[in-house]
């Protein structure tokens, strides 16, 4: 048996402080010490802090990334394992997590920079990440940088800032304490005699510059699709890489707070054995697709799986992974449900899909990414509204002249999770 | 107060069965009938059911266009603020003129339109895209549970008020796809689905995938130069007059035609009966929609052994794809049992 | 097994960079009508070996984009067919805005599109 016992620290605040401490519940930044650990990248020129919170006029844009700050408190290995912390396999003993709070990557990476997350208004109810109390790191490259330098630069930065907020938990109580204990193959068969044996396939943005995911520090497009014990993702052994398609791509905080992981936790050892974890690319080149198709298909089988959960991340190539995985893992005689979106048109006429098979007829939608929704003028932007008007689902009219935005929901960060983080749907 | 015109059939209308289905349209200004009453009740003091106009299944069906026309101007002349036809249950004429006469108050007087039927009634097929139709029970047992639908519907068509998903709103789903917020997350949904799926107990995918036909391929022909080819069509393409009386759109049939000796289409011979393209060049010459001349010439450069002597024809316009399954289900057991080989099919 | 391939792009990055090495077939011509010259391609008999919607970035919004085919002729394959089919047919849901984008803008969309055909090089080559 494995355990992991992950404490919430709650955060009810973020104010800037001489000293960086968390106190009742309120996390105190100092604003120096973050800057110097983001400016340890030479890549990176200078740094902004701000801090946006639930309620409040504010929209923040460009987002690269969302991430919980968590610190291992027992057990092995470190959070972010292959990334910050030495590679060593973690989901045992016990985490603390920063809940209600965030650290948010922004700034410009590419000209066709996406992501918007409004703290108000219309829009935050299509983010998960209005609901948080952000700590917003805005980067700015030195002069002359390529993309493909610059993107890891504010990547790494990113979780060396979340990993110096969770130090500060260490020795702390937690508000409220989760266990999750999991088996192995034998020991879960044994223990739970007559439960439906079920796992979560996990697709993982793998398509280069931009689409990128990391496991254990390892480029998820130079893998072959693999087990994981479910609680690993809780300690960040997957993070993100991935800035383009703001609504369905999965920000650190997703992959470390993944939904399907959690709610199959749930009704693990009473209606069903969640018998493990299956993570799975979504590369470029057909032949790589079949081969990875193929092995969780296969993992499946050995696995005596009875059903499975399949997520996806991303537009278009994604599509024809999803379906791939699920026409041959339900040829398998495994049970499958897919968790998508959709690309419908504005008008929400056009197929959803740019593939599909009769085997995918159990399917959980994050909704259609092409709505067009108007985001009112806020009175604060942190960051820049400079790519508004060229961010996907936005165009030239995008940004009117009374400061409000016309955008597709797609331009919102999380607004169409395909891991089902979030509440929208359509029919 | 909201304004509502209700359309129902001589049956609900208490008039008669069958023996009574050819009775012309009729309008009652002022009267409630049928199942207008429960639509009443459902309104409260919201809205008043201003005239029902009840006709014949028969009558509207046969007598399309002038049916069609006579109810069209008595709406508009009552101008409602919503327009109810039905509910028609499985009841196929009654289902395809309840959804024939919505689309047409919706397309020529820009007046909101709500029906409902069961969804295997061959008007929810045709017309579901274009009318909200709310899926009912089979038969008249599922009145009230249809009524308490439909009339909130109506309300909100009536308020032009924003229409949600096909599931909060209780219609068919219509291709289009409508955003709304669930009241569990994605994956707790996704959990739930798979439970219900392992437990072989019922469950409602949130979108389903667009349903392809596939046809395996036959192999390849041998030597096209021995073979029996035949031609079918979807393009209308009949003698001259449509002795037959294809229907312009929504057929209920299929023509067998012998061409033994027809060297070429010609004006004065053929002529299409289809309604859903411009026909004048079909008119003109119908080997352009069914190339008779071309497959004469290719039999007699010896390219094809022969040209089958008869041709399969039907209006593709709006036609149920169960009908068109029948229809082919039938002629192909002729085509095989009369030797042909291979078959070549035309759209337009 | 591998395959011998060709690149077809429209992206004079994909074109700059890679033609030394690899056969690249560059075009003058916009996202969709690669998509097409593609589709032409697979109904001759070249398999198609990388997606067409490769990346995250919808079609209308980045005017580049880089397919991978064999370099030879084979048989007509049908899943390529049906890929191809249902990639031409995403386009249309996207509002146009592939001209919209300041001057440097385009040079991060060129890199994003090599970086992708480039990702797919490491499965491709013998």
């Amino acid at each position: 048996m494995r355990r992991l016992e992950l404490g919430h620290i709650n955060i009810k605040d973020i104010q800037f402080g001489p000293e960086s401490k968390i106190e009742d519940g309120v996390l105190y930044v100092d604003e120096e010490a973050v800057k110097a650990i983001v400016l340890e990248d030479e890549r990176i020129k200078d740094c902004k802090l701000d801090i946006a919170r639930p309620g409040e006029s504010v929209r923040i844009t460009p987002v690269k990334d969302v991430i919980e700050p968590r610190v291992k408190v027992e057990g092995r290995g470190g959070i972010f394992p292959g990334v910050i912390s030495k590679v060593d396999t973690v989901g045992e003993g016990k985490t603390y997590a920063l809940k209600g709070m965030a650290v948010v990557t922004a700034g410009k990476i590419v000209g066709f920079q996406e992501g918007i997350i409004d703290m108000t208004g219309p829009g935050a109810e299509y983010t998960p990440f209005s609901k948080l109390n952000n700590l917003v790191v805005v980067c700015e490259p030195v002069e002359g940088i390529k993309q493909h330098d610059y993107e890891p630069a504010v990547r790494f930065a990113g979780f060396r800032v979340a990993v110096y907020l969770g130090e500060l938990a260490r020795e702390l109580t937690p508000d409220k304490t989760e266990v999750f204990e999991t088996y192995g193959v034998m020991e879960g068969a044994e223990k739970f005699p007559g439960l439906p044996r079920v796992a979560y396939v996990q697709m993982l943005q793998s398509q280069g510059l931009l689409h990128d995911t990391y496991v254990y520090g390892v480029d998820a497009k130079k893998t072959l699709s693999t087990i994981m014990t479910p609680t690993e993702i809780m300690d960040g052994a997957i993070v993100s890489g991935n800035c383009v398609s703001a609504c369905d791509k999965n920000p650190t905080y997703v992959h470390e707070n993944n939904g399907v992981v959690h709610d199959l936790f749930e009704e693990h050892g009473k209606t069903l054995n969640f018998v493990c974890h299956i993570i799975t690319n979504e590369n470029v080149y057909l032949a790589d697709k079949q081969r990875s198709s193929d092995w969780t298909a296969k993992l499946c089988r050995l696995l005596d799986l009875d059903g499975i959960v399949l997520s996806q991340e991303g537009f278009g190539n994604p599509d024809t992974d999803l379906i791939m995985n699920c026409k041959k893992i339900e040829a398998e005689g495994v049970k499958t449900v897919i968790i998508t979106d959709e690309y419908a048109g504005r008008d929400g006429k056009s197929q959803s899909l740019a593939d599909a098979d009769v085997a995918a007829d159990a399917v959980i939608t994050g909704g259609n990414a092409n709505q067009v929704i108007v985001l009112p003028k806020l009175d604060k932007v942190i960051g820049t509204l400079d790519y508004v008007n060229t961010i996907a689902g936005g165009n030239e009219h995008s940004l009117r002249e009374d400061g409000t935005i016309e955008v597709e929901i797609q331009a919102i960060t999380g607004a169409t999770n395909e891991t089902g983080f979030g509440y929208l749907s359509a029919r | 107060m909201i304004k509502v015109v209700h359309y129902i059939n001589q049956f609900f209308a208490q008039i008669g069965g069958e023996e009574k289905a050819h009775i012309p349209a009729e309008r009652h200004d002022g009267e409630v009938m049928g199942p207008g009453a429960a639509f009443k009740a459902a309104f409260k003091d919201e809205a008043e059911i201003i005239s029902t106009i009840v006709c014949g299944d028969s009558y509207f069906n046969e007598n399309l266009e002038e049916a069609k026309a006579t109810i069209l101007a008595w709406v508009k002349e009552l101008n409602p603020d919503v327009f109810i036809a039905g509910p028609a249950f499985n009841a196929g004429r009654y289902g395809v003129a309840c959804g024939t006469i919505c689309d047409a108050v919706q397309e020529e007087l820009g007046i909101p339109a709500v029906t409902g039927m069961y969804v295997e009634n061959p008007g929810a097929d045709m017309f579901k895209n274009k009318v909200y139709t709310v899926p009912t029970k089979n038969n008249a047992a599922g009145a009230r549970d249809a009524v308490k639908k439909m009339a909130p519907l109506a309300l909100k068509l009536a308020k032009k008020e924003a229409i949600g998903a096909s599931c909060q709103d209780n219609y068919m789903p219509n291709g289009v796809r409508v955003n709304f917020f669930e009241e569990k997350r994605g994956s707790r949904r996704a959990v739930d689905m798979l439970l219900n799926k392992l437990a072989d107990k019922p469950y409602t995918t949130e979108y389903p995938m667009p349903a392809f036909d596939r046809v395996a391929p036959q192999p390849a022909i041998k030597d096209l130069s021995k073979a029996t080819i035949a031609l079918v069509t979807s393009g209308g393409i009949v003698p001259k007059g449509n002795p037959d009386h294809i229907e312009s759109s929504n057929a209920s049939h299929y023509g067998e035609y012998d061409i033994t000796g027809v060297m070429d289409l010609t004006e004065a011979t053929y002529e299409t009966a289809h309604g859903g393209y411009d026909p004048v060049y079909a008119n003109e010459d119908a080997d352009r929609v069914l190339p008779v001349d071309v497959l004469r010439e290719m039999e007699k450069n010896g390219v094809i052994g022969k040209l089958h002597n008869k041709f399969y024809t039907t209006v593709g316009n709006g036609t149920a794809v169960a009908s068109a399954k029948a229809f082919s289900e039938e002629f192909a057991q002729k085509l095989i049992a009369d030797g042909v080989d291979a078959v070549i099919l035309t759209s337009t | 097994m591998k395959k011998a391939f060709k690149i077809v792009t429209n992206n004079p990055l994909v074109k700059e960079t890679l033609e030394n090495e690899y056969h690249i077939e560059f075009v003058e011509c916009s996202y969709e009508e690669i998509l097409r010259k593609v589709r032409n391609y697979i109904y001759e008999g070249y398999e198609l070996l990388t997606h067409p919607l490769s990346g995250s970035v919808k079609p209308n919004e980045t005017p580049y984009k880089s397919i991978m085919v064999s370099e030879k002729k084979e048989k007509l394959d049908p899943r390529s067919m049906e890929i191809i089919e249902y990639a031409i047919q995403s386009c249309k849901k996207f509002q146009f805005k592939s001209d919209k984008y300041a001057p440097e803008v385009y040079e991060d969309f060129q890199v994003v599109d090599l970086k992708l055909i480039e990702s797919a090089i490491p499965s491709a080559i013998f």
